[in-house]
């Protein structure tokens, strides 16, 4: 099977951004998947199974970030995202 | 890499003694070349080869030149230069700016510091700063820690265990430098520096256990600031195909720089600090000139030339 690259761009929406948590959350649900998934923000590219590596790329609220994963369930894991972005990482 | 008059302030402003005179609104401005040039020669109003795009720095010999001219010439002089597009005028010894300057700098849009330093030295020191500020540089994915003055980079697939053998390399008594996310940038021609970012800057992730700060719990002496790259040190899952001998070295290449690389293959209860300590040490022989499997290598083909003869 080809592996091709799936890139999504998210804007953060909750309240404080990419702190701990949210970051726990998405180093939580990348590592479920073998694929490589990567953060990017202002030139700055980060493995997404990295907590160190998410609260460095200082993901304000309001800003874009660009996720992409290449690999055999890069869909799955992309949908995982996606679904925690949306939901403002489940904060109230 | 062009760097702007902003970032120089903001390094700089302290520890080159700066002062912004006039042009606060055009600190983006950008030096195209990073260098400073004394515009001694344009004032007299030879602009061949002028380094327009240069830092201009205006010392003793410039004002006295100056101070020799009629006022109508002076501001003709001035003007001409600010006329070549430069990017900013730092002017040393805490001299008064003249006037003109000042309504130049609104005018062209150049922003005008000044220092209290003498002119030599603001002129080494602000080299060392814009080579820094300059240098290439860029964010890594990996651990960075110095055993005995040797800066080793673990990198390897999330999971494998590099926070935890930095762990166990701390308990040892050797320093964190970053943890996961490293900050690098090439110094010279062959040598990069590493450290950490400014937010996580001695945080560590202990899977199990979340987030630590390494100097609150093994002490100052446990961490460093930054450190210069001298071996990376890939951990993979074990593959059967790893180096055995250690007789061909291998090396990567990092922002074209040339760093000796060595894989090793993590096992359940294989100790990795203990491994990653004898690699450094080893790297430190090397470095001394002393490379035991290429000294055991030679013994041996010394001693099978020698049976050739005796057996031939």
């Amino acid at each position: 099977m080809a592996e091709t690259e799936i890139i999504k761009k998210f804007k953060v929406i909750n309240e404080y951004g990419i702190h701990a948590r949210p970051a726990a959350l998405l180093v939580k649900a990348a590592g479920k998947y073998d694929c490589d998934i990567f953060i990017e923000k202002d030139d700055n590219k980060v493995s997404c199974k990295s907590i160190m590596g998410l609260m460095t790329i200082e993901g304000y609220p309001g800003s874009t970030i660009q996720v992409s994963a290449s690999g055999e369930d890069a869909q799955d894991a992309m949908d995982e995202i996606e679904e925690l972005f949306v939901n403002k990482f489940y904060e109230d | 890499m062009a760097i702007t008059v902003q970032q120089l302030w903001d390094e700089g402003a302290e520890r080159l003694s700066l002062s912004i005179v006039a042009g606060e609104n055009y600190l983006n401005n950008s030096l195209l070349e990073i260098a400073m040039n004394r515009p001694g020669l344009a004032l007299t109003g030879f602009f061949q080869y002028f380094a327009n795009q240069r830092l201009q720095i205006f010392g003793l010999a410039e004002f006295t030149y100056l101070k020799s001219l009629s006022t109508t010439e002076k501001d003709a002089r001035l003007r001409a230069l600010f006329e070549q597009k430069i990017p900013c005028v730092v002017i040393t010894r805490n001299r008064k700016t003249p006037k003109g300057i000042l309504e130049l700098a609104e005018k062209f849009k150049v922003p005008v510091l000044r220092t209290s330093m003498v002119t030599m030295n603001f002129v080494n020191e602000c080299t060392v700063l814009l080579k820094k500020l300059s240098a290439p540089r860029k964010r890594i994915q990996g651990t960075m820690m110095e055993v005995m003055g040797i800066g080793v980079l673990l990198r390897g697939d999330p999971g494998i265990g590099k926070s935890e053998t930095a762990l166990s390399l701390i308990e040892r008594g050797y320093c964190l430098v970053s943890d996961d996310v490293t900050e690098i940038r090439r110094t010279s021609r062959d040598r990069i520096l590493c450290w950490a970012n400014e937010v996580t800057r001695y945080h560590m992730e202990i899977r199990g256990l979340g987030i630590i700060h390494v100097p609150s719990l093994f002490g100052v002496s446990a961490i460093r600031r930054e450190t210069e790259l001298d071996v990376v040190i890939d951990l993979k899952k074990p593959s059967g195909n790893e180096d055995r001998t250690g007789v061909h070295p291998d090396t990567i290449t990092m922002m074209d720089v040339e760093i000796p690389c060595i894989t090793l293959p993590v096992r359940s209860g294989r100790d990795m600090a203990n491994i990653v300590e004898v690699a450094a040490l080893n790297q430190k022989l090397k470095e001394l000139g002393h490379d035991a499997a290429k000294e055991l290598d030679d013994k041996i083909i010394e001693r099978l030339t020698k049976g050739r003869v005796r057996h031939g």
